[in-house]
């Protein structure tokens, strides 16, 4: 008998970054390195594990903005011709390295990667929803959503109508790609504010997440932390604590998995490190040097002399990590519930991409973990949320606290100096929205279309990364610059609809650039 | 309690390296005793490998890289509306933003004469939890005076799990307060647990606490979690840091130490008939439409031998060419 369950939530995001205005463009490797290093291997690890006859359990957010991606033939054909160009450096990698013995193994083992990240790719008809699909068909894995832009809730306060087409929105694409509605959400940065669980049950969802201090610092207080979940006062939804402990497990530079010295190095690419000429044809069109996704280093250790990479040594020690990990969550269980006198869940979160893109060895450390907990134990035991709720129908109703798993806790990442300077715009744009509907209820043809464009911009806009790019401070040009687009976009479409002279030329252009939810309803926004 | 959390130097010099100037807003704040410090309330390192990473994730072009052309327009300064917005920045902070109408200053300045050229701006901070607010009745209010030509603020209001309305307006030299603008309600979170327990679900104080830090990792489990562990192992866990390489130009700041590296490459190359069949060290190679070839190698110290053989399509002649490279290092 289990004395406790474990739920792996893996938070699954990325803007929207496409631009068929330009032949290459660099932000849209974002999404291209996501899928070789984090989703597909991550597949993988599914595909393994369902061909054992392992059964597991993860819980996996899929931002709408995500969804739309990798549902997009643009993108879709730009990955090919992406992992393609890997291909071919890989190949020039494996002569090239022919009397480094160890920097050889290395470009072998890249180059296999990448085959069998184009051979998983194409198998799933490009459109790697199929696959998540296929996955959550099955049982697996519980696909939740996300609000449609990733729009950081507890700072669109005074925009009402705009939350709600976020979830709506949210809702609506995932129903249209995974044939039935979600059950839950992960709000986006876990950004909650008293009563946006109306909004979700509104929308049909059942439970979010919060972090720790969202559940424990609730009224009144939680009689079991955030080991059980509790039910929203007034609204019933369910809400889930995230558990500090095994998120610093992987998380911690200083106790975390991810620095171990054997892992190998995410900064040294040969992107940077390789003779310009050579990596010329493999970098940025413009000659700016990047990240390609081969990197023979390992952490080392803390200075600037890294070792090469050993891929075998790495392995053991994402095995021994997920040992650990088991271990500790043993410890923790039999803790709580001694406790608590109950079976404790232990709802660790984590943004998928650092398992793989960031944390090289990430999803091998995933399926050693799933496999241990088949195989070697019984204490815990993995769970989705729903089947929780379904097993442990009782829970205590409170009021959860204003919280995110931001920086300190609340909203400052993405309401300080650096970026403060977009609500007013941003909240004036909702505020036009409000109006726009109010004065179409039911509109048709040139100005539907326009209306719905202008719900693509309003929502583009108020997607969270840009602010969040805008507080780490470096690089900012590209968010400040979708900030600006978008909410000039919106502003006229705004004025044409407005005086009646909609630009259809400019509008058709826009829609092609623009073209996030395809089944977008502008009536959402009220 | 988060000034019971030990965040070792390493993480703090991190901190700081990626965030120079985050914490200082765009305007001037009265600096609160004691804030800094309790602000955090989970684990810092946690939060600051989560920056990394989505750093990370988001690896964009340096920042001049973006041609001028591509840069968008201005948005526009004013919307001429007369609008303060109020927005919780954590469970002490609020942030407000407002415009006031041209026209609006204008009824005003023809209404008060000489007392509209000496009024000072204000933000009168009302606090109004658990009422329903009319302007008269909060429980407490305080006024911040603030630049003539700021458009937001940041307010401490000292206190938390409290809720709030602000007034901008103009505070005139007889002592008169005109609100011109009056902002939305919100509510700040608290910044610890309830005081407030649910009979049906009542949890014993102690107990509480025990959950508390063992769900914040301030205590309970973790620590009698560590020893069992690192003696099942026996040799110590894994404790670095995620290092940053020397060559990347991604590489933190503040590591100026003088560098250098020099790597050496070795380029093969020769032509032959278009459709010979070419193998170096003992691999077929692809030759280029016109007959030739080029291969490129790391070159580590010690000797390599490259034999490159050539054979005509009808296998009928061969050649053979062996470079023999000695490299060292000195």
């Amino acid at each position: 008998m289990n004395k406790g369950y474990l739920c792996l939530v893996l938070h699954t995001h990325l803007p929207y970054v496409r631009h068929p205005e330009y032949e290459n463009f660099l932000e849209e490797d974002w999404l291209y390195e996501a899928i070789t290093e984090t989703y597909i291997p991550l597949l993988d690890v599914f595909q393994r594990l369902v061909n054992d006859g392992i059964d597991f359990r993860v819980t996996m957010s899929l931002s709408p903005s995500l969804l739309s991606m990798l549902t997009d033939s643009l993108l879709q054909s730009r990955y090919l011709r992406h992992i393609d160009k890997l291909i071919e450096l890989a190949h020039k990698e494996v002569e090239r390295t022919r009397f480094e013995p160890d920097f050889h193994k290395l470009a072998i083992m890249y180059l296999e990667r990448f085959n069998m990240c184009r051979a998983t790719f194409v198998s799933y008809g490009n459109d790697l929803t199929k696959a998540f699909k296929k996955f959550q068909d099955l049982g697996k894995v519980e696909i939740i959503t996300c609000s449609a832009t990733h729009s950081y809730l507890p700072l669109m306060g005074v925009s009402a109508s705009s939350k709600k087409a976020q979830i709506r929105t949210a809702v609506r694409h995932y129903e249209k790609i995974f044939g039935l509605p979600p059950r839950g959400i992960w709000l986006p940065e876990c950004g909650y504010n008293p009563g946006d669980d109306f909004l979700l049950k509104e929308a049909g969802l059942k439970y979010f997440f919060t972090d720790a201090h969202g559940i424990l610092h609730a009224t009144p207080r939680p009689k079991y932390g955030v080991f059980a979940p509790i039910y929203c006062r007034g609204s019933n939804v369910a809400c889930f604590g995230r558990d500090l402990e095994s998120s610093k497990q992987v998380w911690s530079s200083i106790e975390g998995y991810p620095g171990d010295h054997n892992y190998r190095e995410f900064y040294r690419d040969i992107g940077f490190d390789l003779d310009y000429d050579y990596v010329r044809g493999y970098i940025s069109p413009d000659g700016i040097r990047k990240n390609t996704g081969i990197k023979y280093f390992r952490i080392s250790g803390n200075g600037d002399d890294k070792k090469p990479y050993v891929a075998a040594v790495a392995r053991q020690k994402a095995a021994d990590h997920a040992g650990n990990f088991i271990f500790n969550r043993h410890r923790q269980v039999e803790f709580l519930y001694e406790l608590l006198g109950k079976k404790p869940i232990i709802v660790s979160p984590y943004d998928t991409e650092l398992f793989g893109h960031w944390w090289f060895e990430g999803p091998m450390w995933l399926e050693f973990l799933i496999r241990k907990l088949y195989y070697d134990q019984s204490m815990v035991r993995m769970i989705n949320p729903m089947e929780y709720l379904q097993e442990n129908p009782l829970n205590q109703v409170v009021s959860p606290s204003m919280s995110s798993w931001g920086y300190k806790g609340y909203s400052e990442m993405w309401l300080q100096g650096a970026n403060d300077w977009i609500y007013r715009h941003l909240h004036e744009a909702s505020l036009k929205m409000d109006e726009l509907v109010k004065a179409h209820a039911d509109a048709d043809g040139l100005v539907k279309r326009s209306l719905n464009q202008s719900l693509r911009e309003l929502l583009l806009a108020q997607g969270s990364d840009w602010a969040f790019i805008m507080g780490t401070g470096t690089h900012t040009n590209y968010a400040v610059k979708r900030t600006k687009d978008h909410l000039l976009r919106f502003s006229k479409l705004y004025e044409d609809i407005k005086s009646g002279a909609i630009d259809e030329n400019w509008l058709a252009d826009i829609e092609s650039k623009d073209n996030i939810f395809p089944e977008i309803d502008y009536r959402v926004h009220q | 309690m988060s000034n019971e959390l030990k965040s070792n130097k390493k993480s703090k010099a991190k901190l700081e390296a990626v965030k120079p100037g985050r914490l200082k807003p765009r305007v001037a704040l009265r600096k609160t005793p004691g804030t800094a410090g309790k602000v955090s309330f989970a684990q810092p390192e946690i939060l600051q490998e989560k920056i990394t990473v989505e750093e990370a994730k988001y690896f964009t072009r340096p920042q001049d890289a973006l041609s001028k052309s591509a840069l968008s327009n201005d948005l526009p300064a004013k919307y001429d509306r007369d609008v303060i917005v109020l927005q919780v920045r954590d469970p002490w902070w609020l942030f407000a933003y407002w415009e006031v109408k041209d026209t609006t200053y204008r009824r005003l300045e023809s209404e008060l004469g000489n007392l509209f050229d000496s009024a000072k701006k204000v933000l009168r901070v009302y606090d109004v939890s658990y009422i329903d607010f009319n302007g008269f009745n909060a429980h407490r209010l305080f006024d911040i005076e603030v630049s003539p030509n700021a458009g937001s603020w940041y307010i401490d209001t000292s206190s938390s799990g409290r809720s709030w309305c602000v007034d901008f307006g103009l505070r005139l030299a007889d002592g008169r307060f005109i609100m011109i603008l009056r902002s939305n309600v919100v509510a700040t979170p608290l910044d610890g647990p309830s005081w407030i327990t649910d009979e049906e679900w009542a949890v014993p104080e102690d107990l509480f606490a025990r959950l508390y830090a063992t769900a914040t990792g301030l205590g309970g489990s973790p620590v009698r979690l560590k020893k069992p562990w690192d003696q099942l192992r026996q040799r110590a866990f894994s404790s670095g840091g995620i290092s940053s390489g020397l060559l990347s130009p991604v590489r933190k700041k503040g590591q100026r130490n003088f560098w250098l590296i020099v790597n050496t490459e070795l380029i093969v190359y020769g032509a032959t008939e278009p459709d010979a069949k070419v193998t170096v060290c003992g691999r077929p190679i692809k030759l280029k439409a016109d007959g030739t070839f080029s291969m490129r190698f790391a070159l580590p110290d010690g000797e390599q031998v490259i034999p490159v053989n050539a054979k005509s399509s009808d296998g009928i002649d061969e050649r053979t060419i062996t470079p023999m490279v000695n490299k060292e290092t000195k």
